[in-house]
């Protein structure tokens, strides 16, 4: 079954010298797959080599079939599925998986050691019985330095809702490695992290090709193909559009859907010159907020001495995850009581919590969630939740809320048999879009975004972006707090306000903010962010960049991209 | 591990809370009841004379929060007070009763656990397949027969022709281990229900943990389908399983009112009854304390297990 076949033209060796420097045979192989779910084909003819030690990238919007071909690779398919095609998995050793949530794989009620013992237990049956107990220990120790998690034995007896995120994903790839996995399929390892942890995750995945290990990633995250791939093959709806080298690829892609899907980034970086000359609409004055610690203990995890918002102005909060933007858009929206300061709407105070403050108190600020299912309830039709906040907060009539909700939707490109349907039929951008309309029925003054684009693929949150362009553009008494952790986003607000661990650090009008920056946290989180438009000798410095900045050098060398 | 110790002692005093007001309430419940010990002493001679003295002689006639007092004193003291009926101290009254009942409660415990879970895993096992039907519906038709029902359709069936099981346990006095047999019929009626709930809840929770992508990984990863079972998906359903045995243990210990009643067994069920209708009620509130702290520090037991198999849900104080 095995097929040799010529190494990928142009490539300049492998680093190192390694295990992986000789061999071009792919350790495992998917030729011509169809993947049919009641008579609708997912993937259609869909072939793919993972070579040792090199990254193969699956790019394409959600939906496009890369992560039914990726688990085709582990010998899974969808339930029902009907399957034609080769699949050859890597026949001498198991496949590895590190999937989009890290926590859906971790036992929830067993320690961290658990399974990683169960997998070293089975490689340690040849040795006598006395001593297997502590070679499986040494193995799962070193998998876990292998993963690059320092202070092992105590991390092994946590459960896995006590480790960070990163954490996580590094305990699963520690997994993997322990099994030995010749081939490591990483669905969208870095959606919904900010830009130093995806260069971590960057790092923690190019240090797995290194070892001479098939890296084949499933991503929307161009930055981080950019970063990783050696090999590209671009997804539409369940079939392969183009693919090849990275390097030819993005020089020179051959096919109108790469095209538009390489452009998705750049679209927004023409900012609209700053117009909010209205007064300010929300003014932050001594905000201070703190969140609990244990069972007495507080700490104070934000600081804003002055903040102002003006009308028909849109301010981006940016700053890394956990640097306090999430506490400030749910103080501002009276979701976090423990804060002390003022928020002015308009000048009036408003009450620090959601109960304390009427109707149109509540429908002035509004709030748009990072998680859109989460938001919706499932049970009930789109329309009905979203009608109810001109119900709820307007006091409209039913028919005349369902009218208003239909037209607002329909103004977000939601058709109304779509609309009628309850939230599980809708994509994850759409029900994005009836979250925005939900909010927007409220007729608020000031909108609360926070991170509603991140885990949405490149083009749905250009089509997400397009909608609050054309808001700000349409209503002059609407407000946009943008809150995110991409710098590309952010640099469709009017002004920036920067965050670094709860201290406002720089704001400004946007484009001060992002090309010239002063504050040096500020200018490292634009320095770490790939700005779009730069050809071949961008993604050179991308790659030191983002890989040298934070220490350890386990990646691939740069030479390999000239 | 702070978290935890604070968890203990908020629940403790919760618990001790909740015990003082289930001895208030039952106070009140029994000075609410027509009657009292006097009139129950008396008799078939009513005579309004003669209750009087007794009521007098007991120190009945006194305000209801002045006795109240009085046995909350004596409660300080370790005293649980004196039944009014026998004159014999209510401590060692529930303490000769408490055999039986923990006698039962071990022995249904032993086999409920082992049943319980045996035939709940089987059935997640064989989800969907004859086993599993034949074990669900079976349990759910035995679970909706009360056990009075169950009791006496036992006792008809197996004890009262010759040679058969000995239909209660009367004459055998507090030693029931001295005969085995007089205690396979209440195990049985006592494990009836339980066992149904109990495998019900794990079959649920193992096909809910299989169904897992965390079992669905370490799948993938090689490890053998009876280790997934034992070791990566039972603990994900034992939280439930621990809570309802918890609930379980509560309802056999605190007296089965009806089993003990209907097999004459001197538990605490019957030691409950018999002073309900004495109206003595120095014994009842006894029985509450006891039943009270049992309850309290069986829940807080198993939340405490819940605590270290689900610790991410948190247990509500």
């Amino acid at each position: 079954m095995k097929h040799r076949t010529d190494g990928t033209a142009g490539r300049a060796g492998v680093p190192g010298g390694g295990p992986a420097g000789t061999a071009e045979e792919p350790v495992a192989e998917i030729r011509k797959l169809r993947v049919e779910v009641g008579g609708r084909a997912i993937v259609d003819g869909v072939s793919l080599r993972a070579l040792p030690g090199r990254v193969t990238a699956l790019v394409g919007a959600s939906g496009s079939g890369k992560t039914t071909t990726g688990l085709a690779l582990l010998g899974e398919y969808p339930p029902g599925a009907r399957v034609t095609g080769e699949v050859r998995p890597a026949a001498d050793g198991p496949v590895g998986h590190i999937p989009q949530h890290p926590a859906a794989v971790l036992n929830p009620a067993r320690r961290v050691r658990a399974l990683l013992t169960d997998i070293a237990r089975a490689q340690v049956r040849h040795l006598p019985r006395r001593r297997r107990r502590a070679a499986a220990r040494e193995r799962v120790l070193r998998a876990l330095a292998e993963a690059q998690l320092p202070d092992a034995e105590a991390l092994l007896r946590r459960y896995p809702h006590q480790l960070s995120g990163g954490q996580q994903q590094r305990v699963v790839l520690a997994q993997a490695l322990l099994l030995g996995a010749r081939v490591v399929v990483a669905d969208e390892p870095t959606t919904g992290q900010d830009v130093l942890t995806k260069s971590r995750v960057v790092e923690q995945l190019a240090a797995v090709a290194a070892r001479g290990i098939a890296v084949v990633l499933l991503s929307h995250d161009l930055d981080v193909v950019r970063a990783l791939a050696d090999e590209v093959i671009v997804m539409r709806e369940g079939r392969v559009v183009e693919s090849g080298p990275a390097r030819r690829l993005w020089r020179a892609p051959r096919h109108a859907w790469t095209r538009e899907l390489l452009a998705g980034r750049e679209e927004f970086t023409q900012t609209a010159e700053v117009s909010g000359t209205g007064g300010p609409v929300l003014r932050v004055r001594g905000l201070t907020a703190h969140h609990r610690t244990g069972a007495r203990g507080t700490t104070e995890v934000l600081r804003i001495p002055a903040l102002d918002l003006r009308a028909g102005e849109c301010l981006a909060v940016v700053g890394r995850s956990g640097s306090g933007k999430t506490t400030l858009a749910r103080c501002l929206a009276g979701l976090h009581r423990d804060r002390r300061g003022e928020i002015l709407l308009d000048g009036t105070p408003l009450p620090r919590s959601l109960r304390d403050r009427d109707r149109p108190q509540l429908a002035a600020v509004q709030y748009v969630f990072q998680d859109a299912r989460a938001a919706f309830d499932e049970h009930r039709p789109v329309l009905h939740q979203i009608a109810r906040t001109a119900v709820r907060l307007r006091g409209t009539g039913t028919a005349a809320a369902t009218r208003e909700a239909l037209a607002a939707l329909a103004g977000l490109g939601l058709p109304e048999d779509l609309v009628r349907r309850r939230p599980g039929r809708l994509s994850g951008g759409e029900l994005q879009r009836a979250a925005l309309a939900r909010a927007l029925l409220a007729r608020p003054r000031v909108l609360v975004c926070d991170e509603i684009t991140s885990g949405l693929d490149t083009l749905t949150r250009r089509g997400i972006l397009d909608v609050l362009t054309a808001l700000l553009h349409d209503r002059d008494d609407l407000s946009l707090v943008l809150i995110t952790h991409d710098l590309d986003t952010a640099a469709l607000a009017h002004r920036v306000a920067v965050l670094d661990a709860g201290e406002l650090v720089e704001q400004g009008p946007a484009r001060h903010v992002l090309t010239t920056p002063s504050h040096p946290f500020t200018r490292s989180l634009v320095a770490s962010t790939t700005r779009p438009g730069g050809g071949n000798t961008c993604l050179n410095s991308r790659r030191d960049r983002g890989l040298g900045h934070h220490g350890r050098r386990t990646a691939p060398p740069a030479e390999l991209w000239s | 591990m702070s978290g935890l110790r604070s968890l203990v002692a908020r629940r403790l005093l919760l618990g001790a809370v909740q015990t003082v007001a289930v001895v208030l309430l039952v106070f009140a419940l029994t000075e609410a009841l027509p009657g009292d010990a006097a009139v129950a002493l008396a008799g078939d001679q009513p005579d309004p004379a003669r209750i009087a003295a007794i009521r007098e002689a007991m120190h009945l006639d006194r305000p209801a929060h002045e006795r109240l007092a009085d046995w909350v004193t004596g409660l300080f003291h370790g005293d649980l007070g004196t039944s009014l009926t026998s004159g014999r101290p209510v401590g060692g009254y529930l303490a000769e009763s408490f055999g039986p009942t923990l006698l039962l409660a071990t022995l249904t415990l032993a086999l409920l656990v082992p049943i319980g879970f045996g035939l709940g895993m089987l059935a997640a096992r064989h989800e969907g397949r004859p086993a599993d039907r034949l074990i669900s519906s079976v349990t759910l038709a035995v679970y909706a027969v009360p056990e009075f029902a169950l009791g006496m359709l036992l006792v008809t069936a197996l004890a009262l022709r010759p040679g058969g099981l000995p239909p209660t346990a009367v004459g055998y006095g507090t030693d029931l281990l001295g005969r085995p047999a007089v205690l396979v019929l209440p195990v049985l009626v006592l494990l009836s229900r339980p066992v149904c709930s109990l495998s019900r809840l794990v079959r649920a929770g193992l096909i809910d943990a299989l169904a897992s992508p965390y079992v669905a990984h370490a799948r993938r990863y090689g490890v053998s389908g009876a280790r997934v079972h034992c070791a990566h998906a039972l603990p994900g359903a034992l939280v439930p399983a621990v809570q309802q045995l918890a609930r379980t243990l509560d309802w056999l210990l605190c007296g089965v009112v009806v089993v003990e009643a209907l097999f004459v067994i001197p538990g605490l069920g019957t030691v409950l009854l018999d002073a309900v209708a004495e109206r003595d009620v120095p014994v009842v509130q006894g029985l509450a304390v006891v039943f009270g702290v049992l309850t309290v520090l069986l829940h807080l037991g198993a939340d405490l297990v819940a605590h270290r198999r689900a610790p991410r849900a948190g247990v509500a104080a």
